[in-house]
């Protein structure tokens, strides 16, 4: 089995801070650290050292990165290991982004680096495995190290965190517990009448900088979107009624109503009589169409867009915002009227 | 007030009758089986005393009731049509495999329904099908009155040390019309009266039943209320770590913004006349039921009784952080009964009762991987199985 | 500008301005006039500079 190892200017032998710009360059066999890496490395041979200075690495990111997965594709490894970084934080976020950018592209990769730094959250789908804050920690590390490069290059599936020493990676995985949903909550009732919060799992709010207020309304462009699956009778793109993959735009071609007879919601969320008796109820074109006659609004944009959120992931509903935001920014849209169910 | 459940052995078990427009099939524990189209799972029960199994009035949840243990009623229907109000979500128990560890019913004797649906429309064919899958799973249980139970347990709530914390349940049940009904003596949950303090036998003794078919894993099947784990739990609980206070059945899918915060503060008003210092707060299926349990999180803290609360995650499997449906920040101790979004390990089963052929048009004994989400109950939140989440 | 009468699942996922509709299964109301008050709502809330998660309901 085959490993390229990631180190920085200063592990690869090439000198210390008055090197840090060295772009990127690739080495044959271990260096520096690596040897000792290939020592505790049983049947995995660490064919290349890629060496980059930080500061390089940090100036032209893309570039740099581009360039070391250019030497993986050609060494081909069944395993990336980088660092150990320690505390080093532009050592460590190089580790970090290269093992991420690797593992994105299906190379087993595993950084080391001290758990606050900055380059575990860079890390991505690859695994980080905890270190020391300085190289006196170098001992410890690397036969620890070694352990998950064998595990990753002999693609034998890992245990938990805890188990193979791991920094947790933040994905949620399932298991079977000891005890009952229903056992862990009276524990955890408990422990809060006693003075002890713990959950299983954390909720939290998201945030968002809120845009600016509309200056002025009477010369806005507005558009109307909803996710309350409303869409043309028929339902002629077959959005889904749960777990929807997509959103549709749907012209409207100067309506003043959104009539029943013509519109419809397909969403599997909740009743949809009410808003198929008059669709306005969900997506309010006939009151939208007014206040643009009256100059409240300066003009409604000629499309709207629909989704159905039921069971969407929210991964998957910040794709579609992201999306349809693109849309509207390019139509100069200014405000939005977004319904929800 | 005492009730006993006193349990049987499935020895007892004769061929069942066969039923006008149904199938049955019997799997022995282990048999590979998938079932596909479950619209509910049974545990066989019947009174000595005669009443019903399944009551529309009167009380459950005294004197005693048998029931047969290693038996389980499955009830399966393809439903004929895409007709309002139904957006039918599919539902599958595989009895061996990688997806016998999510549902609990692999190590028992399932006696499958297969019905065929009439003409007559969804909701017709779905109140038959309850009916007969209840009368079948009090059917199944008449050996028990001739013979002895191999135990006896009681139900009691007796006097407990004061010092101790007084726990109450507030279980969600779900009524989004026809089609995602749960029963409450037979009337649907929007109906009966929630939020309602109830004697917690009253759960475990039949006064709940499930007749809703989206979900399928976060819905909460008739033996979940049958054998629930939490209220079991509280019992044995009671005058050992807690006190426990007592039961209410709560709505979830209020549908206007008022009514949902009202019915939320309803049932922290009840959580207090039952004298509950902290409840564990329970939820049945997905979307904006969960709102409800959240907003009663919210109203029980601010009435100063702690909550916890069971729900299940939905979290794509690329995130970096969990992902809730809901979320208040009052809701800071929170029970994961599992991701929906994994899949399980594909597997292919020697017979397939219920339906051949998945709602999304794959054949079910070739199906591929499929998401926990599919499983009947597989990630029910009120806790009755060993399923959850952890960050690795 | 999110009308929605789940607030709470607004504010999770970083709504910043949120008009709380009657119902789930009418967020603009069920009459042309209630809906010509939560829109005038709406967009009152769009002219109007906020920090963080913005609740409002709308007058009967």
């Amino acid at each position: 089995m085959k490993a390229v190892h990631y180190v920085n200017q200063f592990f690869a032998g090439l000198g210390g801070e008055d090197k840090a710009e060295t772009p990127p360059t690739r080495l044959d066999g271990a260096v520096g650290p690596g040897r000792g890496l290939a020592a505790e490395l049983g049947d995995v041979e660490i064919v290349a050292t890629l060496a980059c200075g930080d500061d390089y690495f940090a100036e032209h990111e893309e570039e740099a990165v581009a360039t070391l997965l250019g030497y993986l594709e050609q060494d081909r490894p069944d395993v990336l290991v980088a660092g150990p970084a320690f505390g080093s934080g532009r050592y460590g976020y190089a580790c970090g982004t290269l093992a991420a950018a690797a593992a994105e592209r299906g190379i087993p990769s595993v950084a080391a680096m001290h758990p606050e730094n900055p380059g575990v959250d860079a890390a991505g789908k690859a695994y980080v495995v905890p270190t020391a804050v300085n190289v006196a920690g170098m001992r410890d590390a690397l036969p620890r190290l070694a352990r998950m490069v064998s595990a990753l290059g002999a693609g034998r599936g890992l245990g938990t965190s805890d188990e193979e020493g791991y920094l947790p990676r933040g994905f949620r995985r399932n298991y079977f517990a000891e005890k009952t949903g229903a056992e862990r909550a009276i524990d955890l009732l408990l422990a809060k009448l006693g003075g002890e919060t713990r959950t299983e799992v954390g909720g939290g709010l998201d945030r968002v900088e809120p845009p600016a207020a509309v200056p002025d309304l009477s010369e806005a462009l507005v558009a109307l979107v909803t996710e309350a699956g409303c869409v043309p009778q028929g339902n002629p793109d077959r959005l889904p009624s749960v777990r929807a993959q997509g959103w549709f735009r749907y012209d409207l071609n100067g309506e003043e109503t959104l009539a029943s007879a013509r519109y419809e919601s397909v969403h599997g969320g909740f009743d949809v009589t009410l808003a198929n008796e008059d669709p306005n109820r969900l997506v309010p074109l006939d009151t939208a169409r007014e206040l643009v006659r009256e100059g409240r609004i300066g003009r409604l944009h000629e499309a709207f867009y629909t989704t159905t959120g039921n069971g969407t992931p929210v991964v998957t509903a910040t794709r579609f915002g992201r999306e349809i935001a693109g849309e509207l920014r390019e139509a100069g849209v200014g405000a939005v009227l977004l319904s929800g169910t | 007030m005492a009730w006993e459940l006193a349990t049987f052995s499935a020895d007892l078990l004769r061929e069942p009758e066969p039923l006008e427009g149904v199938s049955v099939e019997i799997v022995r524990p282990g048999d590979p089986v998938r079932v596909t189209h479950v619209l509910d799972a049974v545990e066989p029960r019947i009174r000595p005393d005669g009443r019903p199994a399944f009551p529309t009035e009167g009380k459950a949840g005294e004197g005693r009731t048998n029931r047969l243990d290693g038996v389980v009623v499955l009830s399966c229907l393809d439903f004929p049509g895409e007709e309002r109000p139904l957006h039918e979500q599919e539902s599958i128990v595989d009895l061996a495999g990688p997806g016998a560890a999510f549902t609990p019913y692999a190590q028992e004797t399932c006696v499958v329904l297969t019905f065929e649906p009439s003409r007559n429309g969804n909701e017709d064919a779905e109140a038959a099908a309850r009916r007969t899958t209840l009368q079948v799973a009090e059917g199944l249980a008449e050996p028990t009155l001739d013979t002895q139970p191999v135990e006896v347990e009681c139900f009691e709530i007796g006097s407990a040390d004061g010092s101790l914390p007084a726990v109450a349940v507030l279980i969600q049940l779900s009524d989004l019309g026809p089609l995602y009904h749960q029963y409450v003596y037979g009337t649907p949950a929007g109906q009966a009266g929630l939020p309602r303090i109830v004697d917690p036998a009253e759960l475990l003794d039949g006064a709940v039943t499930s007749g809703e078919y989206h979900w399928a894993a976060m819905r909460n099947p008739t033996i979940c209320f049958q054998r629930n784990a939490l209220v079991r739990s509280l019992y044995a609980e009671h005058g050992k770590r807690l006190r426990f206070a007592g039961a209410v059945l709560m709505r979830g899918y209020e549908q206007s913004a008022d009514d949902k915060q009202r019915a939320a503060e309803a049932a922290a008003a009840r959580a207090q006349e039952l004298g509950a210092e902290g409840v564990v707060i329970t939820t049945d299926a997905g979307g904006n039921s969960h709102t409800d349990v959240m907003l009663t999180c919210r109203a029980c803290e601010l009435a100063g009784i702690r909550t916890t609360v069971i729900l299940a995650e939905e979290t794509d499997p690329e995130s970096t952080r969990p992902i809730l449906t809901d979320w208040v920040p009052e809701a800071d101790a929170i029970v994961s009964t599992g991701n929906l979004e994994e899949l399980v390990e594909e597997w292919k089963p020697e017979r397939v009762f219920g339906g051949d052929t998945l709602l999304d048009g794959t054949a079910a004994a070739n199906a591929g991987p499929i998401p926990v989400r599919n499983y009947l109950g597989a990630a029910n939140q009120m806790g009755q199985l060993t399923l959850g989440a952890r960050t690795e | 500008m999110y009308v929605t009468s789940l607030p709470t699942v607004a504010t999770m996922i970083g709504a910043n301005r949120i008009i709380r509709g009657p119902a789930i299964t009418h967020p603009f109301g069920l009459d042309a006039d209630e809906r010509r008050r939560i829109v005038e709502r709406a967009l009152e809330l769009l002219e109007t500079e906020v920090e963080a998660n913005t609740v409002w309901g709308v007058a009967e």
